[in-house]
C-alpha cells in the first residue's frame, strides 16, 4: 500500500467536475483507492463520496493505493492533483 | 406596455425572440406508497430502468456536443454521467426499497435528503452549492421514473429562435437548447458562477440570470429582447426597439468577428513598428486566456493569491510550483512576476494585531514590506529564481521609490543565487529585474534606477492615485482622478525617455495600459509594451494596427506641451478619430 498526502491548490477545491476528473482517473486502476480528510474517508472511484469530502482549496487529503499497478495510479494522481484538475477557470 | 426587468447578466450578446416558458427545474412532487413483499422485486427493476434511461439521456446529450467546444461543456455532463453511476444513488436507494418497502421515488428522495444535510455542513460556500448538482441528476431521475421528463418534451417541440425562460436549468438541458439553436435564456435562479452561467458563456449563449418571478412576469410566445452585457430584459416592445436592437446585434457580432480575427496577427503599427501586448494575470489558470487574446507573453503576474485568504503564505515549494506551471504553459513566451504587493489593501496575516495606520497606502506596503521581512522576501526570490530554470522569466519589483530599495533587493537576489548555487538547484543566472514606476519619486528617478536595472513597468494606477493624491475609493474625490493630468502624463514621460536613453525596455501594466481611449497617446510618446487584462488586449492591438507612429508624434508633443487639463482630453479625442 502506498499512502501519500496531497494539497488540493486549484482554487475551486474537489467540486463535482475537478471530482469527475478524480473518479474517471482512479477508475482505470485495478488498485483500491481511498481518499480520507481529517478522519472521513471516501472510495477515490466514486464522485459523491469525493464530492462529499468537501475538500477545499488548501486542504490536504490523504490518498491510499493498494494493489497491483498502485505506482502508477499514486503518480498519475498526484500530477493530477498539481495540475489543478486541468482546470481552466 | 414596455417592461424593463434587470437581473445578472451572465453572457454576453443581445438576443431578440419569443418567450417559451419552462415549468420545470424543481423536483416533481414525491409521495410515499408502501409496498407488499411481492411487489418489490419490480420496483427494483423500475428503479433500475429509470437510471439506465438516464445513464443513455446523459450520454446522448453528451454525442451531441460538438467537437470544438470549449472541454469544460463536456465535463459538467460527464460529472453527472458519473453520479448516476455511482453506488451511492444507483445501489443505496435499492436498498432502502427493500428495507423500507417503500416505492422508487420515496427511497431516492430520502437518500437525496441524507446527501443534502451533508453538503448543508459544508464550510466552503462554493462546494456547498455543488448539491446542484446532485440534486439535478437526482431530478432527472424522478422525472423519468413518474414520466414527465424534460428532454422529450424538448425535442416535441421547436426551440429555434426562442428565449427559454425557466426557474433554474440544468448543464445538459443547456447543452441540449443550445442544439436546438435558442437565442438565449433567463432563469429566475443562479448567479455569475452557477454551472448554468459558466456554460453560456462557454456556448456564447446569450443569458440572464437571477430575475426572479420571470416566468410570471413574461408571457408565453411574447417578443423580448435580451441583452446579456448589462443583465437588462425588455417586454412589450415595438417595432422601433427592435430593430434598434437588431442593428446593435448585428454592429456587436461584427466587432467580435474583427476582434477575433486578429488573434493570430501580431501587433504592429501601419509604419512597421513592432509593439508587445502582454497580459496581466492574477493566478496560474488565468495563463489559459491567452491564446484567446493573442498575448506575447505575461507582462504582471501577481502574486498576491499565494499571500492572502490563508492561513499562512505559500511556502518556497507551493511557490515554485505556481511559477513553474505558468512558466511551462507560456512555452517560451516571457513571463514578468511581480513580488508581494501587500500591505495597503489588505493584511494577509489575519492575526495581525499591529497598529492600524491611517494612510495604509503610504506604509509598510510592497517592497517595503519585503525589506522588513527578508525571510519572506527571499523565500519569494528563491521560488522564482528556480522557476527561471523553465524558461523566460523577469523578476519585477514594486513600489520603488529610492535607490537604496533597489541595492536592497538587488543584494538579497544576489544572496538568493549564492544559496540556490551552493545547494545545487538551476535557475537563470542573468534573470533579468525591473522596477514598477508608480511613484512620482520613482519617475523622477528613472535615470538613475536605470542604471541598476534591466527594464521598467509603469503602474499607472497608484502612480496617479500618489500623483495627484486621490483616494480613488473615496467617492468624494474620485471625479479628480484624471490619467490626463498633465504632471501625470509629464512623469510617464520622463519614464519613457529614462527608458530610452538607458536602452532598457519600458513597460505600462496600469489600467491606462488596457484603456483604448489612451492607445495612441501612448504610443506617441513611445511606449512599446503594453501589459493589460486578457480581454482588453484584442480592442488595442486593432487601435495599434490601424495607427502610424509617425502621425502621432507631433500632436503628442502639442498634448505634453498643453498645462490646461481641460484642453488636453479634446486633443485625445482628437488623436483617436
Amino acid at each position: 500500500m502506498i499512502n501519500k498526502e496531497l494539497t488540493i491548490i486549484n482554487k475551486l477545491g474537489l467540486h463535482d467536475r475537478a471530482a469527475a476528473k478524480l473518479v474517471a482517473l482512479a477508475s482505470n486502476y485495478q488498485s483500491e483507492i481511498f481518499i480520507e480528510k481529517e478522519g472521513k474517508k471516501v472510495n477515490g472511484k466514486s464522485i459523491m463520496g469525493v464530492m462529499m469530502l468537501a475538500a477545499s482549496q488548501h486542504s490536504v487529503v490523504n490518498v491510499a493505493v493498494t494493489g497491483n499497478d498502485e505506482e502508477d495510479a499514486i503518480t498519475h494522481i498526484e500530477i493530477l492533483f498539481n495540475n489543478c484538475f486541468e482546470e481552466e477557470e | 406596455m414596455a417592461l424593463i426587468v434587470s437581473g445578472i447578466g451572465v453572457s454576453r450578446g443581445i438576443a431578440i425572440g419569443n418567450v417559451h416558458l419552462l415549468n420545470r427545474g424543481s423536483a416533481p412532487e414525491v409521495f410515499e406508497r408502501k409496498l407488499e413483499e411481492h411487489e418489490v422485486a419490480s420496483e427494483v427493476e423500475r428503479f433500475q430502468g429509470a437510471v439506465a434511461e438516464a445513464t443513455n439521456q446523459l450520454r446522448g446529450i453528451r454525442d451531441t456536443i460538438p467537437e470544438d467546444a470549449p472541454k469544460d461543456v463536456a465535463s459538467f455532463i460527464d460529472s453527472h454521467i458519473l453520479m448516476v453511476k455511482d453506488s451511492m444513488l444507483r445501489k443505496v436507494p435499492i436498498e432502502i426499497i427493500q428495507e423500507q418497502l417503500c416505492n422508487a421515488e420515496w427511497a431516492l428522495k430520502q437518500q437525496l435528503d441524507k446527501v443534502v444535510s451533508v453538503f448543508e455542513q459544508m464550510e466552503d460556500a462554493y462546494l456547498r452549492t455543488r448539491i446542484n448538482d446532485v440534486e439535478h441528476v437526482i431530478n432527472l431521475i424522478q422525472q423519468i421514473l413518474k414520466d414527465q421528463q424534460f428532454t422529450v418534451q424538448m425535442k416535441s417541440q421547436p426551440l429555434k429562435g426562442s428565449i427559454i425562460v425557466a426557474d433554474d436549468l440544468t448543464p445538459a438541458d443547456t447543452v441540449v437548447m443550445q442544439n436546438q439553436n435558442i437565442a438565449g435564456f433567463i432563469t429566475e435562479q443562479g448567479g455569475p458562477l452557477s454551472h448554468t452561467a459558466i456554460l453560456a458563456r462557454s456556448l456564447g449563449i446569450p443569458a440572464v440570470v437571477g430575475i426572479q418571478r420571470a416566468r410570471s412576469l413574461l408571457q408565453q410566445e411574447e417578443k423580448i429582447i435580451i441583452d446579456g452585457a448589462d443583465g437588462m430584459v425588455l417586454a412589450g416592445i415595438d417595432e422601433n426597439t427592435i430593430k434598434k436592437y437588431r442593428q446593435k446585434q448585428r454592429e456587436q457580432k461584427d466587432a467580435r468577428r474583427k476582434l477575433n480575427s486578429l488573434r493570430n496577427i501580431s501587433a504592429k503599427t501601419r509604419d512597421g513598428q513592432r509593439i508587445s501586448l502582454q497580459a496581466n494575470i492574477e493566478l496560474a489558470e488565468d495563463v489559459n486566456a491567452l491564446k484567446l487574446s493573442g498575448a506575447d507573453g505575461v507582462g504582471l503576474y501577481r502574486t498576491e493569491f499565494l499571500y492572502i485568504d490563508r492561513d499562512v503564505p505559500a511556502d518556497e515549494a507551493e511557490q515554485y510550483s505556481a511559477y513553474r506551471k505558468v512558466v511551462r504553459t507560456l512555452k517560451g513566451k516571457p513571463l514578468t512576476i511581480r513580488t508581494l504587493d501587500l500591505g495597503a489593501e489588505k493584511e494577509f496575516d489575519p492575526d495581525y494585531q499591529g497598529p492600524l495606520t491611517q494612510n495604509p497606502a503610504l506604509g509598510l506596503r510592497a517592497i517595503r514590506r519585503s525589506l522588513k521581512d527578508t525571510e519572506l522576501f527571499i523565500q519569494q526570490l528563491r521560488a522564482i529564481l528556480r522557476a527561471s530554470a523553465f524558461g523566460p522569466v523577469r523578476i519585477l519589483l514594486p513600489m520603488i521609490t529610492s535607490y537604496i530599495e533597489l541595492v536592497q533587493s538587488l543584494s538579497l537576489l544576489d544572496q538568493a543565487k549564492r544559496e540556490l548555487k551552493s545547494e545545487g538547484y538551476d535557475y537563470d543566472p542573468d534573470i533579468l529585474v525591473g522596477a514598477m514606476i508608480e511613484v512620482p519619486a520613482a519617475a523622477l528617478s528613472a535615470t538613475i534606477f536605470a542604471k541598476q536595472l534591466d527594464f521598467f513597468s509603469i503602474g499607472t494606477n497608484d502612480l496617479i492615485q500618489y500623483t495627484l493624491a486621490i483616494d480613488r475609493i473615496d467617492d468624494q474625490v474620485n471625479y479628480l482622478y484624471d490619467p490626463l493630468h498633465p504632471a501625470v502624463l509629464k512623469l510617464i514621460h520622463l519614464t519613457l525617455q529614462a527608458g530610452r536613453k538607458a536602452k532598457i525596455p519600458v513597460a505600462m501594466c496600469g489600467e491606462m495600459a488596457g484603456d483604448p481611449r489612451y492607445t495612441r497617446l501612448l504610443l506617441g510618446m513611445g511606449l512599446r509594451e503594453f501589459s493589460a487584462h486578457p480581454s482588453n488586449l484584442l480592442e488595442i492591438k486593432q487601435i495599434i494596427n490601424r495607427s502610424k507612429i509617425s502621425e502621432l508624434e507631433s500632436p503628442t508633443k502639442k498634448i505634453l506641451s498643453t498645462t490646461v487639463p481641460a484642453k488636453i482630453h479634446p486633443m485625445v479625442d482628437a488623436l483617436n478619430e
